[in-house]
């Protein structure tokens, strides 16, 4: 049995039975050990959200097998977490009650609760804001709440769909520096989703290389460097060529694709 | 122009004093458009009336209905009765009773229909046979006006508040299931993908997340709708009722009163504006958040 993210022969194709099926993903194959850190770096419409969807239980595979620690995945479960591009945090709610959401659905003392979200606010450095609302906050802090809201659940896989690419470059750097002491001091996996080629040098133990849709894997570059990783050195620059270049490639082809519609 | 000057001017030694001292003075500037709003309307009616465009008999100036007020407040019996003879009005509390009575009407059917509205449209998504067996006929009697319903409304309730009540629920009830249907179909997709991980149930997708999702949208069609309850209100009083606003507005076009058809008027008109103003302090106290189809502010 495999522990981790296990996915073989995954098939998805969209609106299957409809007049016009969308193939999202075509057998691919992928493993995410436990503390792993594998990012997805794909052209867009790769399939690589829909195959982050698939993970987290939100939608099926069409074929193929998809386990977590040796269970089939069937439907979302709160150890499995996803964190969206905006934070979709409930505009309704408090910060505090934000963090809080997935615990109370589950339930329990209300005094363990709160010190519980006490404790995650002041972990991903935003001890004082709890009553705030959601609106009050800038990009940055906002997606901080949604990774403590993730982080309540206990979390052994976080699913991101490029969480920071709608922030300045300045907070992003910062958001990734953040997320890198969270996944190491929580041990959970980490598989994210991003076109920024900086991104996926910072963060990944493993870029994994998407072709165009329908999304296979093209290439998989193991990185061993130590984090923080200084991006200009020269080894980091050959990796930035390296992806560049199997990116290209597949822009071109989508391309190509798009103007025979 | 006014808010720039206001916000950009530096704080005071008491920065609390000096907000509240901006406010305060937004607030004038507001009340004042409003006046000027009303201002602009009535001056031109007195020109007409000055320069004897208009007939006086037909289209008496403001300054002549609202004059002569013991005479119009006759016309008005507080106890909701069916009025019409002039021994049980007489002063401004029998008017402000009329007002009153109308208000509560339109109060009671808003509050009706919003809330069985609301059961029913989520009921329609959460339900999926309850939703395939309503919904073609909430459809289909949705575009029917109120006042066809009024024959109904006597027929079930008979004449005084329920038939007038009832109507003013027709007049939201089908919009309201209407409108919040679009409105569930509007939460955004990651507030419910992200319940779902997070481990909630169906039921408490609705509850906690759904529900409080579209209450600000549905309430600013709620205010929307008001002014169709108003003027609902008033055709089944005018009808089906004998008292209220639109009794004494009937009253006075069969005894060819302009003077008392006009006061009446600016009583609706302005109890219709001082509802509407509360509607939206509840919207922005109660329901600050705003939902993904409503535009902020109002």
């Amino acid at each position: 049995m495999a522990l981790g993210l296990s996915i073989t022969n995954l098939t998805k194709v969209w609106n299957a039975d409809g007049p016009a099926p969308v193939p999202a993903v075509n057998s691919l194959s992928l493993n995410v050990a436990r503390g792993e850190f594998v990012v997805l770096l794909g052209p867009s419409g790769c399939g690589k959200s829909s195959l982050l969807y698939i993970a987290a239980g939100l939608e099926q595979a069409t074929s193929g097998t998809i386990t977590f620690d040796g269970l089939a995945i069937t439907e979302p479960a709160p150890e499995r977490s996803l964190i969206f591009q905006e934070a979709a945090l409930f505009p309704w709610l408090s910060v505090r009650d934000n963090v809080g959401f997935g615990l109370s659905i589950r339930g329990g003392q209300p005094q363990e609760r709160a010190e519980r979200v006490d404790a995650l606010m002041k972990r991903v450095g935003l001890g004082g804001i709890g009553d705030r609302r959601p609106e009050q906050l800038s990009g940055g802090m906002r997606q901080r709440v949604a990774l403590a809201r993730a982080l309540a659940m206990n979390p052994e896989l976080l699913l991101m769909d490029e969480p920071f690419a709608a922030l300045d470059i300045q907070t992003r750097a910062r958001m990734q520096e953040h997320l890198l002491e969270i996944w190491k001091s929580s041990g959970a996996s980490v598989m994210l989703v991003t076109h920024s080629i900086d991104e996926a040098l910072a963060l990944a133990d493993r870029i994994v290389v998407f072709t165009a849709r329908p999304g296979q894997i093209k290439a998989e570059l193991h990185i061993d460097a130590p984090r923080p990783r200084d991006l200009r050195s020269p080894e980091m620059i050959e990796l930035g060529r390296e992806c560049e270049a199997l990116l290209a490639e597949e822009v071109t082809k989508a391309f190509a694709e798009q103007e025979l519609l | 122009m006014t808010d720039m000057i206001l916000s950009s001017a530096p704080a005071g030694p008491n920065p609390r004093l000096h907000a509240a001292l901006a406010k305060a003075r937004r607030r004038i500037v507001a009340t004042a458009w409003v006046l000027a709003s009303l201002s602009l309307f009535v001056g031109i009616w007195e020109l007409a009336w000055w320069q004897k465009w208009a007939n006086p008999l037909l289209l008496p100036p403001p300054h002549i209905f609202l004059t002569n007020l013991p005479d119009q407040f006759r016309f008005f019996d507080p106890t909701g009765a069916r009025a019409g003879a002039l021994n049980a009005g007489g002063s401004i509390w029998s008017v402000l009773g009329v007002i009153g009575w109308s208000s509560l009407r339109v109060f009671v059917g808003l509050v009706l229909g919003f809330a069985i509205s609301l059961v029913v449209g989520l009921a329609i998504r959460y339900f999926e046979i309850f939703g395939k067996l309503v919904l073609p006929l909430v459809t289909m009697l949705a575009p029917i006006s109120p006042v066809a319903w009024l024959p109904v409304a006597v027929f079930f309730f008979g004449i005084g508040n329920p038939p007038a009540i009832f109507l003013v629920f027709i007049a939201v009830f089908f919009i309201m299931v209407l409108a919040t249907l679009a409105q569930v179909d509007a939460v955004p997709k990651h507030y419910i993908q992200l319940a779902r991980v997070m481990g909630a149930s169906k039921r408490q997708i609705y509850l906690r997340v759904i529900l409080p999702a579209i209450l600000p949208g549905l309430f600013v069609t709620l205010r929307m709708n008001l002014f169709a309850a108003w003027m609902v209100v008033l055709i089944a009083e005018a009808v089906g009722v004998g008292s209220g606003l639109g009794q004494v507005t009937m009253m006075a076009r069969n005894t060819f009163n302009a003077s008392l058809v006009f006061f009446t008027m600016t009583l609706i008109g302005l109890t219709g504006f001082a509802f509407d103003q509360t509607l939206g302090l509840i919207q922005r106290k109660v329901l600050w958040w705003v939902g993904p189809s409503t535009v902020k502010g109002a």
